[in-house]
């Protein structure tokens, strides 16, 4: 038993830290940015090159074959700074298009050739062998497929399969964001939670996104509250401050811990997989949430403004606690999980 | 990162489960008094015959010397077993104890060590005072040498158990000129000592609940043989070994925690019964929301596990026991609120009751929450001070 990453498992981040720090650095989405989305697509190409696309995926799939333990992580990372988490629609499509038998899709995913929308159920929605409701589709208006999961499992959908699609104003606006409908619709590919448990892995690759995002907000107040001064002292020697990083620091912490069993856990195909990778989408959004609040408080009237990088962080934070089953649902299901001692 | 154990720690795991599955006492651990004494020294006393006793004692104090990881499985196993825990017997096995293995000299570790072990005495604490609590290092409890013996005044307070205590690690201020941290011994007290009185202090639990003491000295004669270290060295010995209360006895209490939601889940179903189901209810969501950090707080302790075995333990702990410690204050909370108004009744034989106001300590023993932050903010996140 050991939750310390291994030197490999270092290298790995180390060569994505880097990679990302110079192409995809958060000042990003400062003006002159567009007005709503990105061009983090542009990065998938090149993030295949380097393996990190189908990092969990079997070597004879075509991919790296290594655990979730390396895929989480790299999700980490991706939540530092602020990737698109159309990525995850890329990566976990793979896996649906590999079970599925879909070669030259698998092929074009794992290539970062085709792009991959997510689908976020609104209301009651039917994911199966003939999916159909009413959705949000993040990150979608360029891309032929749409990922969409849930307990049941994950389906690959066509763009085209979608009707009344509709742009509407994002909240996050550095991601792009429509309504649309399904109506009882065959998906291109699907695989059921028995073939592969996908929907657990989306749950701790979204708790490992968010553990970056609560790090990042943690590291960010951690700097600011060391040289901005107020009353002669930096403001992070007075314990009002101070105790909210502490608390951030605790947060992030946990978060990371949970993380990193459920990745194992699922890896092992341990039968409290469900279990552990619902409690980490639990704490790490709770965690991203508390601390991209407390980042903006911080930080004071700059952090209310769009100049500073906060509001980013508590947005996107937003994005991946809807994303798949909110704190509410998830809440539910984790009444409910049986119990892994 | 990896969750498993090697197949020798799994044989280890099946021995321990199973001593403990057929030697943990069945009988109800008193709460106080001579009763209380009597049940931890007599479960210590087994342990240490059945060869279990100090498992991460070093094998030539008669521990067994245990890695980290099989302390960890023997915690896990021991809370699994929901063997009681002899609070009695924790400031010796946990600080005085490992204190006198790392800096006491060979007639101390002789005098003591097999004792602590075997279930014979009891140790408890002299370090806070009136008026140095979480600023422990400006305490005033003088003791003047006096040829070769120490002459001790003032007072100690929050002393646990103190009235049930056969020994005391005592620090008193030897050098009242030098720097606050400078002129501290680390001396073993005889309880029985003349010029020692005690005045029991009771707890919020419940009426004649004595928990801890005030101690009075009154020019109490103690050998300077009995300092342990340097004279005036007394703030390192104490904080050599206080990283033994942040170690994986934390896993212990949080198996406890977790088996303990599940009865809560089991009881607050009962309680809403079928027409209002739990998911709908806010004690639902308090409940999942508080299973979910519980289990986080659990991989805490595995992470604090970790760095302990690559040697790079340091104030990273703090962020485990404060989490730790949170997330125990909160079950005990949510419980009551599952009692309903039956959370106004506190009957003997329930302890829901007694550990929901129990709880209030845990926040403020042994370093507050507040403190623990600044150890956060400072050391490990390099706020200034």
């Amino acid at each position: 038993m050991n939750l310390l990453l291994s030197e490999d498992q270092v290298q790995i981040v180390d060569t994505l830290k880097h990679f990302l720090c110079e192409e995809a650095p958060v000042a990003r989405f400062r003006p002159p940015a567009p007005q709503i989305g990105n061009q983090d697509h542009r990065l998938l190409p090149r993030l295949a090159e380097l393996g990190f696309l189908g990092i969990a995926i079997p070597e004879e799939s075509g991919g790296i074959g290594l655990s979730s333990a390396e895929e989480m992580v790299v999700y980490r990372e991706f939540g530092r700074h602020l990737l698109s988490p159309a990525i995850i629609g890329s990566m976990l499509g793979a896996r649906v298009a590999a079970a599925a038998g879909d070669a030259a899709l698998l092929h074009d995913l794992l290539s970062g050739k085709a792009r991959v929308g997510l689908g976020n159920p609104r209301g009651s929605a039917g994911i199966g062998p003939h999916c159909h409701g009413e959705f949000h589709l993040i990150e979608s208006i360029d891309a032929p497929w749409v990922l969409c999961c849930n307990e049941q499992g994950a389906a690959l959908l066509r763009r085209s399969d979608f009707t009344a699609i509709e742009q509407v104003h994002p909240m996050d606006h550095s991601l792009s964001l429509e309504r649309a409908k399904l109506e009882s619709i065959r998906p291109a590919a699907w695989v059921s939670m028995e073939q592969d448990a996908i929907y657990t892995r989306a749950l701790v690759l979204i708790g490992a996104f968010a553990v970056g995002l609560a790090e990042a907000t943690r590291d960010m107040a951690v700097e600011y509250a060391k040289i901005r001064e107020q009353f002669g002292k930096p403001i992070g020697s007075f314990q009002a401050i101070k105790h909210m990083c502490a608390d951030m620091a605790i947060r992030a912490e946990s978060a990371l811990c949970q993380a990193a069993v459920a990745s194992l856990t699922l890896s092992d195909h341990d039968p409290g997989a469900g279990f552990h990778g619902t409690a980490c989408k639990l704490v790490s959004i709770d965690a991203a949430l508390k601390n991209a609040s407390q980042n903006i408080q911080v930080h004071g009237a700059v952090g209310f403004t769009s100049e500073a990088d906060a509001h980013l962080y508590l947005k996107r934070a937003h994005v991946m606690d809807q994303l798949w089953g909110d704190t509410r649902f998830q809440r539910e299901r984790m009444l409910h999980a049986p119990f892994a001692g | 990162m990896d969750l498993q154990f090697s197949r020798e720690d799994r044989v280890f795991r099946e021995e321990a489960r199973d001593w403990l599955n057929s030697n943990s006492p069945i009988e109800r651990r008193p709460h106080a008094g001579q009763t209380m004494r009597e049940f931890d020294l007599a479960w210590q006393k087994r342990q240490y015959e059945g060869g279990w006793a100090g498992v991460s004692w070093q094998k030539e104090y008669g521990g067994l010397g245990l890695s980290l990881t099989r302390q960890l499985i023997w915690h896990e196993e021991y809370a699994r077993a929901d063997a009681p825990d002899n609070h009695l017997c924790f400031v010796a096995l946990n600080h005085a104890g490992p204190t006198i293995m790392a800096r006491g000299s060979e007639v101390q570790k002789q005098e003591h060590l097999q004792k602590i072990l075997s279930g014979q005495t009891i140790w408890c604490q002299g370090f806070s005072e009136p008026n140095a609590g979480s600023d422990l290092g400006s305490l005033k409890t003088s003791a003047r040498i006096d040829g070769d013996h120490l002459v001790v005044n003032g007072s100690k307070i929050w002393t646990s158990h103190g009235h049930l205590s056969d020994w005391q690690e005592l620090l008193v201020r030897t050098d009242p000129q030098a720097p606050k941290h400078k002129g501290i011994s680390w001396v073993i007290c005889d309880m029985k000592s003349p010029g020692i009185t005690l005045r029991p202090i009771e707890i919020m639990t419940s009426p004649n609940q004595v928990h801890f003491v005030q101690c009075f000295y009154d020019d109490v004669r103690i050998p300077l043989a009995n300092v342990v270290g340097a004279v005036n060295d007394g703030w390192n010995v104490a904080m050599s070994t206080l990283g033994f209360e942040r170690g994986t006895a934390q896993i212990r209490d949080m198996i406890r925690y977790a088996f303990l939601l599940e009865k809560m889940i089991g009881k607050a179903q009962q309680r809403l019964g079928a027409d209002c189901p739990l998911s709908k209810d806010e004690i639902g969501a308090r409940l999942a929301q508080l299973r979910a950090d519980m289990a986080a707080a659990r991989a805490m302790t595995y992470m604090v596990v970790s760095r302990a075995q690559a040697g790079i333990s340091g104030s990273e702990s703090s962020l485990m026991r404060a989490m730790v410690g949170e997330t125990q204050q909160r079950a005990r909370r949510l419980a009551l609120d599952i009692l309903g108004p039956y959370a106004l009744e506190n009957p003997e034989d329930d302890d829901w009751v007694y550990y929901y106001l129990r709880s209030f300590s845990i926040t403020i023993a042994a370093g507050t929450a507040q403190i623990q932050r600044n150890i956060i903010g400072e050391r490990v996140l390099g706020l200034p001070r």
